[in-house]
């Protein structure tokens, strides 16, 4: 268990690990018997070892749960859910200003020069920029434009959506926590049946009828 | 075409393939002469015909490089030489992908009982005619294999990347997998038994149509499942991005119409949903311990490294007993004073309600050691200490009188406090 040891601290910090934020953890989480290894380890602490469905990225959960666990969970779900809209509206930013035909998805590289580039240069890309950044999920308080893509990019980071592979290169990959985050809209337009369209044959259009 | 097989043949045969070839090196020079018009051509609908002569566009249709489909429509370029520029160009949005095995077999089969008849009359000449025919069609099918093959391992590579939108990458994949399908039937019909009984037992046919063709062929299957395999992947890619996007996007319009919009609090389920169960994040704290013999080694050291604190010596001499101050003296005084009159509140408590008690009657039967003067100061300060709600719970009364009849000041004998009802 001793060589697993910093990936158990970063799984009890709360982190998410993936492939892309720590490739060498994710392997090994790959490997069934390291994973029962790390449960039995988590047991004492009502903790367990977790993935979403395609099993891209491990968390932990709770093993039993009680009142205050919970409540706790009840607290995250309302944070998740005050982060939704904000995160949205950051990807289809992120898309429409870098062109890209895909929404950004684990392992994708995101510069934030470029991106001020293009919204320098757009007025109302300039304007949802300010939106966002001032949303207290990002919290900026700047009116400059390249301090306010700063701070988005540190909140993110904060968040574990995003890594920096170098503290001194203004350079981030897009993490598998990303894939949590579709899964979790995923789960909550089949949960409440919500008239959202992903399906190849029927359009939007049909589905709102 | 090879000068040597000239040998033998007659001066008509001759004078015919000079002026082929002619024809042909002057027909070629046609495209480099108006190579800038006719790319023009290539990526309009019409050929520009502005400053062209009539005799140089008689030429360019007679050489079939362009073509007029009716007298109304404009002069286009001709299909070949359309599909000469993209393979040349690898244009992807143009290459055509065309095998045309069947009419090939067609041909292949008429040469080679052409090549039979020359062979069993003796005429050497057309004999080794219709071999270069047949090895120029056997080359062609390859080359169209190979050209076909080449083309989608081109668009696969580039990730389709000649059109930029998601929606025309599904398309195109689509329509290069159709493609494969018809390249990989092109080849099914290629019955290499038919073939052994068709070149029967002549070693050049044999060699020509039989092994080289099968060693390529199975190549050229091999390779076609592989981009198969590959396009399928992509596409499944292509497919979950796309259903990732417009999941995104609808999620993103209908929380923006409904700002209202508060799902199901799934942490309270019996079963909580498994993305929702994160659990709280642990800290793990460590602290330097010396119960083991080996780290206190090592703490030590790390002690050594310690920066040194800059302390300024203090002299000793001048040093003083320590003795505690009066004010901490008196402070803790105060202290067993509140302790006492908060004991005599929890008394009260305990006795029946509406029921006061004496403040200086505990006092006596306690046997404290305070004075009556401030047993009772502290015993109103108390009262009047305690949060209002509090204050409610308890009944202050206070045994007073006047100092004489002529000042109105008001001295208190004692107070009695009791549970108000």
């Amino acid at each position: 268990m001793i060589e697993h040891g910093p990936l158990l601290e970063r799984l009890l910090a709360g982190d998410f690990v993936c492939a892309v934020s720590d490739d060498n953890a994710y392997r090994h989480l790959s490997n069934e018997e390291t994973r029962e290894a790390i449960d039995a380890y988590l047991r004492p602490l009502n903790r367990r070892l977790a993935s979403n469905e395609d099993a891209s990225v491990y968390f932990l959960a709770w093993r039993q749960l009680d009142d205050t666990a919970r409540e706790q969970l009840s607290r995250q779900l309302a944070d998740t859910l005050n982060s939704l809209l904000p995160m949205l509206e950051w990807l289809q930013l992120v898309q429409e200003a870098l062109g890209r035909d895909a929404l950004a998805a684990p392992g994708d590289v995101l510069k934030p020069a470029e991106f001020s580039a293009k919204c320098e240069d757009n007025q109302s890309l300039r304007e949802r920029l300010e939106r966002l950044a001032t949303d207290s999920f990002f919290g900026s308080q700047s009116d400059q434009l390249d301090a306010q893509v700063k701070q988005i990019f540190k909140r993110l980071k904060e968040h574990g959506y995003l890594m920096q592979p170098h503290s001194e290169r203004q350079v981030f990959v897009v993490t598998g926590k990303m894939d949590y985050l579709v899964d979790v809209v995923r789960f909550i337009r089949d949960e409440e049946n919500l008239p959202i369209d992903a399906d190849e044959d029927t359009g939007t259009q049909e589905a709102l009828l | 075409m090879s000068r040597s097989m000239g040998n033998g043949v007659g001066s008509g045969v001759s004078e015919l393939e000079s002026r082929l070839l002619k024809t042909g090196a002057e027909r070629l020079a046609l495209l480099g002469k108006h190579a800038e018009r006719l790319m023009q051509a290539y990526t309009r609908d019409d050929v520009p015909l502005e400053g062209l002569s009539d005799g140089a566009l008689r030429k360019l249709l007679a050489a079939r490089v362009l073509w007029r489909p009716d007298e109304q429509s404009g002069v286009k370029l001709s299909p070949k030489v359309r599909d000469l520029i993209a393979e040349m160009l690898a244009d992807e949005t143009r290459r055509h992908v065309n095998a045309d095995v069947a009419e090939t077999l067609e041909l292949i089969r008429t040469q080679v009982d052409s090549y039979r008849e020359a062979r069993s009359k003796g005429e050497h000449w057309r004999q080794e005619q219709q071999l270069l025919r047949l090895r120029q069609e056997v080359d062609g099918l390859n080359g169209r294999f190979a050209d076909a093959i080449d083309s989608l391992w081109q668009r696969l590579n580039s990730d389709f990347g000649f059109v930029s939108q998601l929606n025309d990458k599904i398309r195109e994949n689509d329509r290069a997998q159709k493609q494969i399908v018809r390249l990989l039937d092109g080849l099914a019909l290629i019955d290499f038994d038919e073939l052994i009984a068709l070149v029967g037992s002549d070693g050049s046919l044999r060699k020509l149509l039989i092994s080289q063709l099968q060693n390529r062929l199975s190549h050229h299957y091999t390779s076609l499942r592989e981009v198969q395999r590959r396009l399928i992947e992509l596409m499944a890619r292509f497919r979950k991005q796309q259903a990732r996007s417009r999941l995104m996007t609808g999620m993103a319009a209908f929380l923006r119409e409904h700002p209202g919009f508060v799902p199901g609090n799934y942490a309270q389920r019996s079963e909580v949903p498994a993305l929702f169960n994160r659990a709280a994040p642990l800290n793990p704290a460590a602290a330097p311990a010396l119960d083991h013999a080996l780290d206190t080694r090592v703490l030590a050291e790390l002690l050594h490294e310690l920066p040194a604190p800059r302390h300024a010596a203090q002299n000793v001499a001048v040093a003083n007993p320590v003795q505690p101050a009066e004010e901490s003296l008196a402070a803790a005084r105060q202290q067993a004073l509140k302790l006492d009159v908060e004991r005599f509140y929890l008394a009260v408590l305990d006795q029946p309600p509406a029921e006061p008690v004496s403040a200086l009657a505990y006092l006596q039967q306690s046997g404290l050691e305070w004075a009556d003067e401030i047993w009772l100061f502290q015993v109103i300060a108390e009262y009047q200490g305690l949060p209002r709600s509090e204050q409610q719970a308890f009944r202050l009364q206070q045994e007073e009188s006047k100092a004489s009849a002529f000042n109105d000041l008001r001295l208190i004998h004692d107070v009695a406090l009791a549970v108000a009802v």
